[in-house]
């Protein structure tokens, strides 16, 4: 069962929370939008990572926590934070 | 006479008593036209006096200048006044025909409006029906040719004239591009054409590294790489002991069944290879090959290096056990660098192994951007870039003068599905395997093509086009008829 935009926003934020060690009610979504990205991975790949060489559409998300932007890209199948300290993270498949 | 000679000789000798009995039938024509000469009736004809309206894909009918037209004369109307009615009218007798009962072919010498002759017998109480004596001919225009190939080499065939039934084949435009959806007439891989000299064969394994291939797929079932078929037993690694290779080989989950859970890897293998001409879906590149699903990226589509790295070894280990695989596609990467990968495919290539690798999608310039393993500088590692349907390169296409080798088409590409579907998709992904399969049609000829040669070939081959000046290596666009030398 393909995630919910719902979902999608409550695993980010819960997994931003929780990496920035902040309530959730910190977080802010700023933006959610439809996006297509240039591999199977969302163009976030993690390190040891290939992915499919397809146009993958998706959604990017993204967040404000403490006056910090952070980047989340989903597809419904998987989430992943992008360029988090310098690295991609897939945070669910 | 051999029993091997027996037929030839027949057919020869039932060509040429034809042949002599055309001749004389025309020699005859003419006689009866020096003895009879006839009036013109001083009007001029229609070339082609039936027609207008919609087109459809049925053969077109239409009048030559010197047409016949079929008469019907009522029940009791014999055959001395039937020359009657035809010397009136200045015309010829030419024909009854005995087993269509009062029918007869009248032409009209004096090349009238064919429509003119028709009213004419109309009017007459004695014709019961008339008709123009269609031509039955092909409209060039629309390029609505039937099937008509002939096979050879067994299951082999070529294509002579016309095109695969596949229902799909009209979205093709990769493979065929009439201008469909606001695309550039021939801005394709001149696969028609290439056709004529190959449409592949079983001959010849395409490894597909990726997530596995649909391998039940109708329109690939046939074509799948299948080790028992090829009288092999079950692949046997040290570390995994021996493995069920059946429909090929996963490193996903060390379950062995490389069944597609994504869609991807049976989408790249229905390009190199769903079989053509079934009257199911799309044609391949390749209407006939062997397609070794490789399994190492998961049902979302990504996969680990060390898993590429494990579906490489066995190809290798395959290949050195007697399987003729020439060819591995990988439609996929990222720009990470790993001397293991590098190896491993650097070990493929000494067993003569061929990898054709897509250059990536972030519209970056690979010259000064890497994207592995399409920049891995490696004598068999060819680097692919995509095109849209007007032979540009696609918006999201990488580039390299120096380390992109070719463009194919990538984007909106028709093929194959799991779960039995078919679908579009654009990528470098899908211009990787139309490179992939035309160095199999080439394969399908020269078996023992090396592989520096048959990169040489792929990157020779090409199309010039003025918007891959500078992008790529070859500067063109991939042509299946140059590489196999069908032109």
């Amino acid at each position: 069962m393909a995630l919910t935009k719902r979902e999608i926003i409550t695993i980010a934020r819960e997994d931003l929370a929780e990496r920035m060690g902040v309530g959730e009610e910190e977080i802010e979504t700023i933006s959610y939008e439809e996006e297509d990205f240039p591999n199977t991975a969302l163009g976030a790949l993690e390190e040891d990572e290939m992915a499919g060489e397809m146009i993958t559409s998706g959604y990017r998300l993204i967040f404000d926590a403490g006056g910090e932007e952070y980047e989340y890209r989903a597809d419904g199948e998987q989430i992943r934070l992008v360029n988090f300290g310098g690295s991609n993270f897939l945070i669910y498949e | 006479m051999n029993r091997q000679n027996f037929l030839p000789h027949i057919a020869l000798a039932v060509v040429i008593v034809l042949i002599a009995a055309f001749a004389g039938q025309i020699r005859r024509w003419e006689n009866e036209q020096k003895n009879n000469p006839k009036p013109k009736r001083g009007t001029v004809a229609k070339e082609n006096g039936y027609g207008g309206g919609k087109r459809d894909s049925r053969p077109q009918r239409s009048f030559d200048s010197d047409e016949k037209i079929l008469v019907k004369f009522r029940t009791g109307t014999d055959i001395s006044r039937i020359r009657n009615i035809t010397l009136r009218f200045n015309d010829e007798l030419k024909d009854e025909f005995e087993n269509v009962k009062g029918w007869t072919a009248i032409d009209d010498m004096d090349d009238a409006d064919i429509n003119d002759v028709i009213n004419e017998y109309k009017s007459l109480p004695e014709v019961e029906s008339v008709q123009g004596d269609y031509k039955i001919s092909i409209d060039p225009q629309e390029n609505y040719l039937p099937v008509l190939y002939t096979r050879t080499e067994g299951e082999d065939a070529v294509i002579t004239s016309g095109k695969p039934n596949d229902p799909m084949f009209e979205n093709q435009w990769a493979l065929s591009n009439t201008g469909q959806e606001g695309g550039t007439t021939k801005a394709d891989i001149k696969a028609l054409e290439a056709w004529a000299k190959t449409t592949g064969s079983k001959k010849i394994v395409v490894a597909v590294l990726d997530s596995g291939v649909y391998y039940i797929h109708d329109d690939l079932a046939q074509n799948i790489w299948h080790p028992s078929e090829n009288n092999l037993e079950n692949y046997y690694d040290d570390e995994l002991g021996y493995v069920d290779d059946e429909n090929g080989f996963s490193a996903v989950d060390n379950n062995s069944d490389p069944m597609d859970e994504n869609g991807h890897g049976t989408h790249c293998a229905g390009v190199i290879g769903a079989t053509g001409d079934n009257g199911t879906g799309i044609a391949g590149v390749n209407w006939n090959v062997q397609i070794m699903p490789l399994k190492f990226m998961n049902k979302r589509g990504f996969g680990s290096t060390s898993a590429a790295i494990q579906a490489i070894n066995y190809v290798i280990e395959r290949k050195k056990q007697g399987v003729n695989v020439r060819i591995i596609s990988a439609s996929w990467g990222s720009t990470q660098y790993s001397k293991a990968l590098e190896d491993a495919i650097r070990a493929a290539g000494e067993e003569g192994i061929i990898f054709i690798a897509a250059s990536g999608n972030s519209t970056e310039d690979t010259d000064k951007n890497p994207h592995y393993p399409a920049n891995y500088k490696l004598p068999n590692v060819v680097s692919v870039a995509a095109l849209d349907r007007n032979d540009k390169l696609a918006s999201f296409s990488n580039y390299g003068a120096k380390t992109v080798h070719v463009a194919a088409p990538g984007a909106t590409i028709v093929s194959t599905w799991i779960e039995n579907g078919f679908r579009d998709a654009s990528g470098t992904s899908m211009a990787t395997p139309h490179v992939a399969g035309v160095a199999a049609l080439i394969l399908s000829k020269e078996p023992n093509i090396t592989v520096e040669k048959l990169k040489e070939r792929l990157i020779n081959s090409t199309d010039p086009l003025p918007t891959l000046k500078g992008k790529v290596v070859s500067g063109g666009r991939i042509n299946a008829a140059k590489a196999v030398k069908a032109e």
